[in-house]
């Protein structure tokens, strides 16, 4: 069966069936990945996690669930009305629709869309509109300023995110995100853009909201941003879109740089084995973005804004420059790719050398490891 | 930075858009304001024009209820100012009435002493260390990281006082009880545990970009400033004024055991964070020194204290190096079995009063780290 | 601004450690240039010095006070650059403050003592010359009743707002705290 032929050729059963496909797949998903955040965080954090609801805690999410769906849906007085209520469906609809689009296996997914990569582009900017309109909606001024954050945040970073993925296009020839994955059958796009792939990666953490990006829904300085009045199943969309959009981009990053289904072996071992590549790849992914919660602390929104349009923009523009030369001139891909690893390692090691130069930390610390030294 | 006009009255023109100042309530209930503490931010877009602490959500007439309790009743109070450095209160206490009643205490009492007391000084760095992780947005790791070496040091005090945070362990005249037999051991392991967490929290936090970009030159205090805003103890260290209680006006053994005393530079939130931890590891080797140089036996506490304590009519102020800077007692005595009046100068008190200088002109995500920074502990602020 | 190790204090051999009656005592030096210098500086003043156990005391009235603190500050034997502590003491014949000075370059200790004559609570305020002092003064002003003049913003700190007692004078009421919230009618409990 094709992607393109409905289940029992009746094309609105067959998009309904599809959809409820997706979504039902989609929260169980999200469910067990709030489990395993969990008990990641809780391993970094030398703790143990949910472990009293079902065996090792693996029904902890369900329980979460049945609470929030029976708590009391609150709306502030001076909140707008529709606004407010609205919101969560807008904030989650998009991450929902990027999911259509994504391809599982080779023929496993809901649309073969020839523009795919546009097509998610296009659909994620809509995101920002969900979450501005809790933080004006929710009359509260944390929620406000969450909101703008947000919104500021997430229209800067978009550019990098598309450029980077322009230029993974630009190699490949297409917009098609099946062909994209079938480009990388031999080696994944990571290997000769992995500067694409660095500013992807930060720009996914910033528009996920992920440390340390959490700028907008900073517990300690906003606590909770723009879902601060939300409460019960309302709060809960938020959290479903949070982690359904982790969930996509993963895939999403999965498809565009690891070689998505296709990479070792996926065309011969059968649709087992590209469903779990897929998998595999966008937990990897997954597991990258918690580390870095359970790591790093959090950027401020001017220190954020900087990197975006100061650094990030430019790199971006400067990798399409350098991948249209080598595709114009038609040069090889083994130094496109030497080119990229370069820049990835020279990019990494500015941003990493400026934080130990600027802290001069070593002097104290070398004072408070060996106590006869002088004090500084 | 950027200069603010001096003159801002609710709205400013800006290119034909007219700005209006937001004012953002911060606490009593919020996150970072380790316990209940209140600010009131001015804020322009993310710039604090203005703030304003409130305080005193936690005051229960500490003062008033020493004025009305005998000398030894009024000892469970004062541990309870600076809850995360009990021992400390209670040393500064005792040390207090000891001054006014001239009483002397017997050696080993005064080793154990400093031995709790520094203790205790870790056991409060340790809780700063994690909640300025947290405010910064380390997501509980470092609040765990913290809390890990809190708990082995509490476990200590409880073997040793039979409570945790609140021991009541010292006495006018020397201490309740001796120490439990292994507590050598137990006490040396313990300090094996506090140095390799500094390892950790020098791994997770000192050496990362994020944090070193977030607390460099945030809100440098000159020496000027901070004599004259009354800022005491890591903070007045940070901006290099090498200035500690137990070494300028010596109280217990201090002046006996070697230690340095660690300082900053600027003065900055970076300074302040890297001059506690240095000062938890002096710490760690002050307990050491008592450790091998304490008398193996003796008394603990004084064996010629009355049943009721009179204490002759007199005044002291007696000045001790708590974890927040300068805790010193006001004490005057009647030659009542009561206090005639004991005056707390609450270092995190004085700390705060500078907090308003401190965050105007800095984003409201600075405002929240250097609240943090400052150290503050609601019991001493509201005494 | 450096501080040199303290002297280890010479003992008895039966006792070797240094006592608090040999550590923090009144500085006889600052004693002897407090003196000098006042007569100098403020011959007309009638202030005197005794000491407590830990201090030099300077005792002060009201209306000599902000001229007296002043030449605390900037004469450059004393240099009292730091308020590091005041508290009110309410006795009988009427309110006392303390301030408790230090100077960073001398390392020396000073205790100001204030006395308030029964029915004026009047002191001026220190906040021009120290910034420290404006929470002390507020904290003072709520609890005893003083009124500080000069103070910019004298209102409640750790009381509530409109709360107008002085709960640390002698003669405020221990026990009741049902008068102060003036429900002493209602029965004990909460009312659903």
């Amino acid at each position: 069966m094709d992607f393109a032929d409905p289940f029992f050729g009746i094309s609105w059963l067959d998009a309904l069936i599809r959809l409820v496909i997706v979504v039902g797949v989609m929260t169980l998903v999200v469910m067990y990945l709030i489990y395993g955040e969990r008990k990641l965080l809780g391993r970094f954090q030398q703790r143990k996690g949910p472990s009293y609801t079902g065996p090792a805690g693996l029904f902890q999410s369900f329980a979460d669930a049945i609470k929030l769906v029976g708590k009391e849906d609150l709306r502030p007085r001076n909140a707008d009305r529709w606004v407010f209520e609205f919101a969560p469906f807008a904030a989650f609809i998009p991450v929902f629709v990027i999911l259509v689009t994504l391809p599982f296996a080779q023929d496993w997914g809901v649309r073969n869309l020839g523009l795919g990569l546009f097509f998610v582009f296009a659909v994620l900017g809509l995101n920002i509109v969900g979450i501005l309109m809790a933080g004006l909606g929710s009359g509260n001024k944390y929620a406000l300023l969450g909101g703008v954050r947000a919104a500021a945040q997430m229209i800067s970073y978009e550019i990098p995110l598309v450029i980077s993925l322009l230029a993974v296009a630009m190699v490949a020839g297409t917009l098609n995100l099946n062909e994209i994955v079938l480009l990388q059958e031999n080696r994944p796009f990571v290997l000769i853009q992995p500067l694409a792939f660095v500013i992807f990666f930060t720009a996914m953490l910033s528009e996920l909201h992920r440390a340390p990006f959490d700028i907008p829904v900073a517990e300690s300085e906003i606590s909770g941003g723009y879902f601060i009045e939300y409460s019960g199943i309302r709060w809960s969309m938020f959290q479903l879109t949070e982690y359904a959009a982790l969930w996509a981009f993963s895939i999403f990053g999965a498809v565009v740089f690891l070689g998505g289904w296709a990479f070792p072996f996926g065309l011969e071992w059968g649709w087992g084995w590209q469903l779990f590549l897929t998998i595999f790849k966008s937990f990897f992914l997954i597991f990258l973005v918690m580390w870095m919660r359970a790591t790093v602390p959090r950027l401020r929104i001017d220190q954020l804004m900087n990197f975006c349009w100061k650094v990030l923009i430019e790199v971006s523009f400067l990798l399409i420059i350098v991948n249209g030369f080598f595709l114009y001139y038609g040069w090889s891909e083994t130094i496109l790719g030497l080119v990229n690893w370069a820049g990835a390692i020279v990019f990494i090691g500015l941003v990493y050398s400026r934080g130990i130069r600027r802290s001069r930390a070593r002097e104290y610390v070398g004072t408070y490891r060996n106590p006869e030294a002088a004090t500084p | 930075m950027t200069v603010w006009p001096d003159t801002r009255e609710g709205t400013l023109d800006v290119g034909g858009f007219e700005t209006v100042d937001m004012t953002i309530n911060v606490g009593p209930q919020h996150p970072s304001t380790h316990g209940v503490f209140r600010m009131v931010l001015t804020v322009d877009g993310e710039r604090v024009v203005d703030a304003e602490p409130y305080i005193g959500y936690l005051h229960r007439g500490l003062e008033k209820l020493t004025e009305n309790s005998d000398y030894r009743q009024s000892m469970g109070w004062w541990d309870r100012t600076d809850y995360l450095a009990g021992m400390c209160c209670e040393g500064a206490y005792c040390m207090a009435v000891e001054k006014l009643a001239g009483i002397e205490v017997p050696d080993r009492a005064e080793y154990i002493r400093v031995i709790m007391m520094e203790l205790s000084r870790i056991n409060s760095h340790f809780m700063f260390f994690g909640a300025f992780g947290a405010d910064l947005g380390s997501f509980g790791t470092s609040f765990v990281y913290g809390w890990r070496e809190r708990e082995r040091i509490y476990d200590l005090f409880e073997e040793v006082a039979g409570d945790r945070m609140f021991p009541t362990y010292f006495r006018p005249g020397g201490l309740t009880m001796d120490l439990p037999d292994n507590f050598e051991h137990r006490c040396r392991w313990v300090l094996s545990s506090v140095r390799q967490g500094l390892e950790d929290f020098d791994g997770l936090l000192t050496g990362n970009e994020i944090f070193v970009e977030r607390c460099r030159d945030l809100s440098p205090v000159t020496q000027e400033q901070a004599i004259n805003w009354g800022l005491t103890g890591p903070m007045i260290r940070a901006t290099g004024l090498k200035w500690d209680i137990r070494r300028a006006e010596p109280y217990s053994i201090y002046p006996h055991l070697k230690f340095e005393i660690p300082v900053g530079r600027q003065g900055d939130v970076f300074d302040r964070f890297m001059v506690r931890m240095a000062e938890a590891y002096q710490s760690s080797r002050i307990i050491e020194q008592c450790l091998d140089e304490m008398p193996r036996s003796g008394l603990v506490l004084n064996p010629d204290l009355p049943t009721t304590l009179r204490v002759p009519a007199g005044e002291c102020y007696l000045r001790t190096e708590g974890t927040k800077g300068e805790y010193s007692v006001h004490a005057i005595s009647d030659g009542s079995n009561k206090a005639y009046r004991m005056k707390l100068r609450s270092p995190a008190f004085c700390n705060l009063s500078a907090l308003r200088e401190m965050v105007i002109g800095t984003y409201v995500a600075d405002a929240i780290i250097i609240l943090g920074s400052l150290d503050i502990v609601l019991g001493e602020v509201d005494k | 601004m450096t501080n040199e190790e303290p002297q280890q204090t010479e003992s008895p051999p039966a006792r070797p450690l240094a006592t608090l009656a040999s550590t923090q005592s009144p500085n006889q030096q600052l004693r002897k240039t407090l003196e000098d210098t006042l007569a100098k500086v403020h011959p007309n003043t009638p202030f005197e010095i005794g000491e407590t156990k830990t201090d030099v005391n300077l005792h002060c009235p009201p209306e000599h006070f902000a001229a007296l603190v002043t030449t605390l500050k900037e004469r450059k034997e004393l240099a009292f650059d730091m308020l590091r502590n005041m508290s009110g003491v309410d006795y009988e014949e009427g309110l006392t403050c303390a301030y408790h000075f230090y100077s960073f370059a001398h390392n020396y200790s000073l205790q100001v003592t204030v006395k308030c004559p029964p029915d004026n609570t009047h002191i001026p305020s220190l906040t021009g010359l120290y910034a420290a002092a404006l929470w002390h003064e507020r904290e003072a002003a709520e609890m005893f009743g003083f009124v500080f003049d000069g103070h910019p913003n004298l209102k409640n700190l750790l009381l509530e707002e409109d709360l107008n007692i002085h709960p640390l004078l002698k003669a405020h009421p221990l026990a009741k705290p049902e008068i102060l919230q003036g429900i002493e009618e209602s029965k004990p409990g909460f009312d659903f």
